[in-house]
């Protein structure tokens, strides 16, 4: 069988094994293709906690030096600590060296406007056509510039928390709170954001160097150790970080995760209880956003998978939109910064925690209940790309169908999405119903018929 | 044509044009990969490219699985000693010498701390141009250290070396330009051992350099005027990574580079008789030095790379170069501004003579180096066309070629870093040195045109 190819170049950036594919030679051309396409001027350097991330680093700031930029290194940085950075000190641009949730061997750049936000597809494409021309920018020396370090990266990331919510009222309940790090960038900021909140902290993989106790990915099975703390511990509620710091996962005061799809559910729960507006989301994030939504009559927009989409719509949405995210626990607030924030996401729900007075484990009740099942196949998009041809075929007239990324089919009772990872060679197949077992009739199904169909072609 | 040297100890260029992120990568690489895994120092003169470069050979090394130990700004010398003190397997000085601004450079360093020899080079080169690197997996990347300014163990040994009390005592007052180059961080701390008063010049490291960092009379008006106005006893030029000198006397004379080699052989070979090692271009002084202390002389190609081959091959005690490069192999076999700085401080000590003096000792020769500029892919068929010019006579063609009779000699070679051709003659008569040279200079226009 032809070996899949672990680079993945796409909207999110460039991925790749670090010995394998990600090489200091790519990643200096990648970098020097962005300097080129910026133009110069300062570009904000940053990375999450992997151990590669001083080898691609460095490699970055040596491509952007020979452009003629002038690379910032920020060191270890929460990713949107890092945007937010980007824009507040009005850089041309912003190289985040993450892999996000991806294991530890992975790793990449994420490419960022002096918007503070990631490049659009459409930038993405004038940014990549530089690269594959191989037409850099060569700076001339008396354009050369030196090397910066700033070393308060998360200040005005920090500032604009503080100035959103109300850290007062959050203070006078003296939450006591379980965090989960996850040896990753978030660990930089979160000490700080609990104390500013006034909650009693115990931190568990704490420590920003990239070991990874556990998998980077805050799904339930990656997460026993920190509901063993809240329990332990009689904490109000638990929070686990992702690697880079923009997803959020919770454990509830009993000590059981919530899920990644309650995340943004909770939060929208609160903030639509306090502010009109619009709501946007991907397409496999659940349909308890739309229920939600729908009492407080909220309109709903859906979006192609990947934050740059979500965010885009942010943007343009009509109404202003009140929240927005993913299910995969990244929640966005266009009030602090249209971007995915793991610390908004934390600050909203001790937020909603202060304000109803609730447990956790009684606020979670109240979000209407969904099960969803995300699985996963090998193969790379060009073989999503044909699978998904026939199984629209097979679909046609049997639901809803949406084909704005991969396959979405919603039925009355469920709905079932089949779409390329735009980060790994594998293909996403996802189910969510109103019960387990009808979830797990769905994701059963659906893979025999793309066994089948793989059988044949 | 693009301007790339790729020798047997580095590879050189224009930054921008041919020394690119993926070149130093590529090459930083080969030279991890030749490694194998172990630590490394990496170091950098004050050249506005320098952080490009460095990162890129972090970047690599680091991927081939390297540790990485980071001196930032540091003289070669300093880097070649550090890497014994540091116990690692090698090194790469980031600088182009003296070279002007547009170039830069890496030198590979052994971990007996030395340029590498042909066969290490010739074998780093094989790598590089296999291009296949090692790729340590993330559990096995190299971890980096800052090392930053580490120089304590070169300074406690170069006080040790010398005689620092003698130096002291004679309270010199010393004007020396660093051209901006990475002597600049140092120059303070060599004046703390040697306890001698220093007037810098050029001492800014912004990355740019106020005039060339070469060592060499034209060079010297700065230092020539200040030097007369404060009155100091001796001015020193230093190349961008201080393995070379050249000197201005308390008259204000600025001497050929030519003299530094043969005054301190002169003085060293006194107590320490052995084989002496210069390479074909160099005055004919060092011969007399050498001859009247009794001490064999052997002679080389140009560069530090084959001189200290030679260095430690012929168990000599010291190698130098008339591009003001000096070697004690006692001390460590690698040109090293710093030491010979202070040797001559220490003989003008020991002597009670003023440099004017200790130079008029010396004998006197006329020599005339020019270069020519010559399309990068004729270079070489013209030196060797060369040859044709001296028919009947005869000719040492180790380094390019030379004919030599009893008055003096000149020499074709092509340029080891720059796509040029350099004439040196000498003579004992002025005019004599530059007729032997406008002979051959205007053979060699007729056939480059």
């Amino acid at each position: 069988m032809k070996r899949i190819s672990t680079l993945k170049i796409s909207i999110s950036g460039i991925r790749g094994i670090i010995g394998d594919s990600l090489t200091p030679q790519l990643a200096g051309a990648f970098a020097q293709a962005f300097g080129t396409y910026v133009g110069g001027g300062q570009v904000m350097v940053g990375r999450d906690a992997r151990p590669s991330g001083t080898m691609i680093k460095e490699a970055t700031i040596s491509g952007l030096l020979a452009a003629g930029c002038q690379p910032v290194d920020v060191g270890i940085c929460p990713i949107p600590s890092f945007l937010i950075l980007t824009k507040e000190a009005k850089a041309s641009g912003g190289i985040a060296v993450t892999a996000s949730h991806n294991p530890k061997e992975w790793n990449g750049l994420k490419f960022i406007s002096r918007d503070g936000l990631y490049l659009t597809p459409h930038q993405t494409e004038e940014f990549l056509d530089i690269y594959h021309q191989g037409d850099f920018t060569y700076a001339q020396l008396e354009r050369y510039k030196s090397l910066l370090v700033e070393s308060h990266p998360t200040e005005p990331h920090l500032r604009k928390l503080l100035g959103r919510f109300n850290a007062d009222l959050i203070r006078r309940k003296k939450f006591k709170v379980a965090v989960d790090c996850g040896n990753g960038a978030g660990a930089v900021l979160a000490p700080q954001f609990m104390e500013a909140l006034g909650c009693e902290a115990v931190f568990i993989h704490a420590l920003p160097d990239g070991s990874f106790a556990h998998h980077p990915e805050p799904l339930p099975e990656n997460i026993r150790e920190i509901c063993r703390t809240v329990v332990e511990n009689k904490a109000d509620i638990g929070f686990v970080q992702d690697a880079d710091a923009d997803r959020l996962a919770i454990v509830n005061d009993k000590g059981r995760p919530l899920g990644e799809e309650l995340t943004l559910a909770l939060a929208a729960q609160y903030v639509l209880s306090q502010k009109k507006g619009s709501v946007v989301c991907n397409l496999s994030t659940t349909r308890a956003i739309d229920d939600i939504a729908a009492a407080w009559k909220a309109p709903v927009f859906r979006t192609k998978i990947g934050e740059i989409n979500v965010v885009e719509k942010v943007l343009s949405a009509e109404p202003e939109t009140a929240i927005a995210g993913e299910g995969n626990g990244g929640v966005i607030l266009p009030d602090i910064h249209p971007c995915r924030d793991s610390f908004t996401a934390m600050g909203l729900v001790l937020e909603y925690l202060a304000a109803s007075g609730q447990k956790i484990s009684v606020l979670e009740k109240r979000v209407p209940k969904y099960f969803m099942i995300k699985d996963k196949i090998e193969g790379s998009a060009e073989q999503a790309h044909r699978l998904i041809g026939f199984l629209k075929k097979k679909y046609e007239g049997r639901g809803k169908m949406n084909l704005m990324d991969g396959l979405k089919v919603d039925f009355a009772d469920h709905w079932i999405h089949v779409r390329p990872s735009n980060t790994e060679p594998i293909i996403r197949v996802m189910a969510e119903a109103k019960t387990a077992e009808k979830a797990k009739a769905a994701i059963r199904l659906l893979k025999k018929e793309i066994a089948d169909l793989r059988k044949k072609i | 044509m693009k301007l790339l040297k790729i020798g047997i100890s580095g590879v050189r260029g224009i930054v921008g044009d041919s020394i690119t992120p993926k070149l130093v990568m590529d090459f930083a690489a080969a030279f991890g990969t030749y490694l194998n895994s172990k630590p490394v120092l990496v170091g950098r003169d004050t050249r506005i490219s320098g952080p490009m470069l460095q990162a890129a050979c972090l970047a690599s090394l680091l991927s081939t699985g390297c540790d990485v130990l980071d001196l930032g700004i540091c003289p070669t010398p300093i880097l070649q000693v550090m890497v014994k003190k540091w116990k690692a397997r090698g090194g790469i000085s980031i600088t182009a010498g003296h070279n002007d601004i547009k170039w830069n450079a890496l030198t590979f360093i052994n971990r007996e701390g030395t340029y590498l020899n042909p066969f290490q080079g010739a074998e780093v080169l094989d790598i590089y141009h296999l291009g296949r690197f090692k790729k340590a997996s993330t559990d096995g990347l190299g971890q980096m250290r800052n090392v930053a300014q580490d120089a304590d163990e070169y300074f406690t040994g170069l006080r040790a070396f010398l005689d620092a009390e003698a130096i002291r005592k004679a309270g010199l007052k010393v004007v020396i330009d660093s051209s901006n180059g990475a002597g600049a961080y140092f120059l303070e701390r060599l004046a703390g051992v040697f306890g001698f008063e220093l007037i810098p010049v050029n001492n800014e490291p912004n990355g740019f350099f106020p005039h060339d960092p070469e060592p060499r009379p034209r060079n010297a008006q700065q230092v020539v005027s200040i030097l007369k106005v404060v009155g100091a006893d001796i001015g020193f030029l230093l190349n961008s990574d201080v393995s070379r000198i050249s000197i201005v006397t308390e008259t204000g004379e600025s001497l050929s580079e030519e003299f530094t080699f043969p005054l301190v052989a002169d003085e060293y070979l006194k107590d320490h008789c052995g084989p002496v090692v210069t390479n074909l271009s160099t005055s004919r002084m060092i011969e007399d030095v050498a001859r009247n202390r009794g001490c064999p002389l052997v002679r080389t190609k140009v560069g530090q790379s084959y001189a200290i081959q030679s260095l430690l091959q012929e168990e000599a005690v010291l190698a130098g170069e008339g591009s003001g490069g000096v070697a004690l192999a006692a001390f460590h076999p690698a040109f090293d501004g710093f030491l010979t700085m202070g040797f001559i401080l220490e003989t003008m000590a020991r002597q009670r003579k003023t440099i004017s003096r200790l130079v008029g000792e010396l004998p006197r020769y006329h020599i005339v180096k020019e270069k020519i500029y010559c399309p990068p892919l004729k270079v070489h068929s013209v030196v060797s066309e060369v040859k044709n010019f001296f028919r009947g006579r005869e000719i040492d063609t180790s380094d390019g070629v030379r004919v030599e009779d009893k008055s003096g000699w000149v020499q074709v070679r092509a340029s080891g870093t720059e796509p040029m051709i350099r004439i040196i003659a000498e003579d004992e008569l002025k005019n004599k040195a530059r007729e032997r040279a406008d002979e051959v200079i205007n053979f060699i226009n007729v056939l480059i045109q």
